[in-house]
């Protein structure tokens, strides 16, 4: 008696684990679907979500769980969003294939704090600047590290495809450079003691520190980088709203609370100037 | 009077839920040739293997040489045991199956135990191995493989091999059972010369006729206790139990 | 379809990159010659403890036997992870060995050396125990008989005979251990793939990719026709080896 239930039970669970799994499946197939429609009809149909790419964690800029992803980056997206009439959704991409995927039309645009290069113009369009970047100098607490210039001869961290590596690899010197997959990844390492220094964006540094202690930003190198929000070539009309929502959440304040929500500071006046004259032009 | 060579009393051995020997008591004076005959099953070859302890008795005692080799009761697996040495530099054993290092030569296979147990040089155990395969025929087959040797020169390199560590008993398993019949004959020469020389030997064996010559002693085994034993001729051609009987017919009758 | 070809089989991006990416690939080689030498003997070393015999080392078999299981049952990758992660954080260990920059190679080189070896050390000491229960019992229990330990038995007569029985599905392992040295490159060592990856990255073509599952083709496939004609030939042996005992 007590045996056929618990196999009824078992088969019960077992059928309900295959339908979850079924709706889960045929969930993500119709999003992207749907992801694929929005992509033909560019950004007319505004109740469809916006799809975006991101490197997922990159904190403070994207961070968070699938469904609940938060940062600077999703919330002035979100902000943007507002402004435009299309709510971002957000998807985790790997950032060394996001600008190739977002050509090919995998999602319709990318925030993933991707600083704007020749070469990636090459592949995608890229708005208005959002963020004036900056790349640090993390090392232990106490090192004998104090800038770019004390990284000749050591063991050097950044991430795979990034501006830090870039960096890395031309000014600093290291006796090795080794590029980690992923951003904390690389601030791990350092922590272990494996590396001595990371070179990664400022913002990201200053969280780590404040997160992990122990390690300590020994420099921040101004690097003239701005990051842009990147969409595919043909996707214009898309490109032009997200420049109209940037700029209007530059003037109505929006993008001040958010940019001091995660960052604990005021935005530049850099950033408005810079929207300014590609506006003009 | 000295005491026997080995001696068993009540040994049993079970392997799980079968009891394959209940209880065998047995003499084999030294310089004794013990013939063992019975049906398959009946526990003639465990016997063999309890002696030089591959099968460690349950119950019962062995005393090789006057030395009981059993701890008794329970001994378990014999491994840690001191006499599983003395048990096993006295004793001898021939294979159904042959059972040589299929990756020695047959030179290889009688020298390794006598170097690598006894310690003896490579020069002075290839010496008596030498000696050892000449005495059974096959000086001209010491560099060969066993792959390449028949079935009858494969089992006179195995017991070489045995006798290459000096054995005071030897046993014997259906060491012809495998072989084709005209391959027997040398086997059985050669345990012939052995037995005519004065060893100690245990065998199981099916060869009728060899039991009644060569044999001082023939014991018949069925179900896991001896049947009958005594004068071959007796046992072989006047057998006194029924069982013993039937078995003999059916040999026979083969 | 013309994106796709572009974008995988950039015979310009191959071209400037192709000693680059053949480089970091005998980087892939050498993390392979060195776990392979260490996994061939650690594999054995795990196979011999798990069938000493008696009741005295039944603890030695279940600490062997929970061993194999465990590094069985995880991925490779986690261990790697784990290792790199873990290992720098165990204070009480010289920091040569925490952080270990032998022969000149980083540690994410040795870390990965470490965690390939104990997972394929398990997979190796199950090829191995396969090998050891070939041999026919027989040839133990002769040895036994002759007056060998069982460590002597082992050592003299059954492993070698083992050792003869297993290069086909040890080969096996030491395909998929080639293939799994590009798992180091989750910690940032710069082997083929990272290498590759880095390439996209910059020229935004993953046709380093490519180049790269090439080197790995011209390595492997003469390996796998390898292992089918020791297959072929071990089944020869067999049936001739039946052939002898029925005869």
């Amino acid at each position: 008696m007590s045996k056929t239930r618990l196999t009824a039970l078992a088969v019960f669970l077992i059928a309900l684990t295959a339908m979850v799994l079924a709706a889960c499946g045929g969930g993500s197939s119709s999003s992207s679907e749907s992801s694929g429609g929005s992509e033909t009809s560019g950004g007319s149909e505004e109740s469809k979500p916006l799809t975006v790419g991101s490197d997922i964690p990159y904190p403070p800029f994207e961070q968070g769980k699938p469904g609940s992803y938060t940062g600077f980056d999703v919330e002035l997206m979100e902000a943007i969003g507002e402004e435009i009439g299309r709510e971002p959704e957000f998807i985790d991409s790997s950032f060394e294939t996001i600008f190739r995927d977002v050509a090919q039309g995998k999602f319709e645009a990318v925030m993933s704090a991707a600083t704007i290069t020749e070469e990636r113009e090459k592949v995608v369009s890229f708005s208005y600047p959002y963020y004036l970047s900056e790349q640090a100098i993390v090392v232990q607490e106490g090192s004998s590290i104090k800038g770019l210039a004390d990284l000749k001869g050591k063991v050097v961290a950044a991430q795979q495809g990034t501006t830090g590596l870039e960096l890395g690899k031309e000014k600093a010197e290291a006796s090795e450079l080794r590029p980690y997959p992923e951003g904390p990844d690389a601030i791990n390492a350092l922590k272990a003691g494996t590396v001595e220094a990371v070179i990664i964006d400022a913002p990201v540094a200053v969280n780590a520190v404040e997160e992990l202690g122990g390690i300590e930003v020994a420099e921040k190198v101004p690097t003239e980088e701005t990051y842009g929000i990147a969409v595919a070539p043909e996707s214009t009309e898309l490109l032009e709203q997200i420049n109209e929502g940037l700029s209007k959440t530059l003037a109505n304040g929006k993008y001040t609370k958010v940019y001091e929500k995660w960052f604990h500071e005021a935005p530049p006046k850099g950033i408005f100037t810079a929207v300014e004259e590609a506006e003009a032009e | 009077m000295a005491d026997p060579m080995l001696r068993l009393r009540g040994v049993n051995k079970s392997f799980g839920q079968l009891e394959v020997l209940k209880g065998v008591d047995l003499d084999v004076q030294r310089g004794e040739v013990v013939c063992i005959l019975g049906p398959s099953g009946s526990g003639k070859s465990t016997l063999l293997r309890c002696v030089n302890l591959l099968e460690p008795p349950e119950e019962g005692e062995i005393f090789l040489e006057g030395q009981d080799i059993c701890r008794g009761p329970g001994s378990g697996t014999g491994e840690s045991s001191w006499n599983l040495d003395f048990v096993r530099q006295r004793v001898g054993m021939v294979f159904q199956q042959f059972n040589l290092f299929p990756h020695k030569t047959a030179l290889e296979n009688v020298t390794m135990a006598p170097e690598k147990v006894l310690g003896k040089s490579k020069r002075e155990a290839e010496a008596s191995a030498t000696a050892l395969l000449e005495r059974v025929g096959l000086g001209d087959r010491m560099t060969q493989y066993p792959e390449r040797l028949s079935g009858g020169q494969q089992q006179r390199v195995a017991i070489a091999r045995a006798l290459a560590m000096e054995p005071h008993v030897m046993l014997f398993d259906e060491v012809t059972s495998a072989l084709d019949p005209e391959l027997v004959k040398e086997v059985l020469d050669t345990m012939r010369e052995l037995a005519s020389e004065g060893m100690t030997m245990l065998v199981v064996t099916h060869e009728m006729g060899f039991a009644k010559e060569v044999g001082d002693q023939v014991v018949f085994m069925d179900g896991g206790v001896i049947v009958e034993q005594g004068d071959p001729r007796q046992v072989l051609d006047n057998p006194q139990q029924e069982r013993t009987r039937k078995f003999l017919g059916l040999v026979l009758d083969r | 379809m013309k994106v796709f070809f572009e974008q995988y089989f950039d015979f310009n991006v191959m071209g400037e990159h192709f000693w680059e990416v053949f480089d970091a690939f005998l980087q892939n080689l050498l993390i392979w010659v060195v776990a392979a030498v260490l996994v061939l003997s650690w594999g054995l070393i795990l196979a011999f403890l798990r069938q000493l015999p008696g009741k005295k080392f039944a603890p030695v078999r279940f600490l062997t036997i929970a061993y194999i299981d465990i590094f069985r049952a995880i991925p490779a990758l986690i261990v790697i992870l784990l290792i790199s992660g873990g290992v720098p954080f165990l204070t009480f260990l010289p920091k040569d060995i925490r952080i270990p920059h032998w022969f000149g190679k980083p540690d994410p080189f040795w870390y990965g050396v470490a965690a390939l070896l104990l997972v394929f050390g398990a997979y190796m000491a199950e090829v191995y125990r396969a090998g050891i229960e070939a041999v026919p019992r027989g040839q133990m229990e002769a040895a036994r008989s002759l007056g060998m330990s069982h460590a002597q038995a082992m050592r003299h007569i059954v492993i070698p005979q083992a050792v003869t029985k297993v290069p086909a599905p040890m080969l096996n392992e030491m395909i998929s251990l080639l293939k799994e040295t590009t798992l180091v490159s989750f910690i940032a060592f710069g082997e083929s793939v990272l290498v590759s990856r880095e390439i996209l990255a910059e020229r935004l073509n993953s046709s380093a990719l490519i180049l790269t599952a090439f080197f790995f083709l011209i390595i492997i496939l003469p390996m796998a026709r390898v292992v089918d004609y020791l297959i072929k030939r071990n089944q020869l042996k067999i049936t001739r080896g039946a052939h002898i005992e029925v005869g």
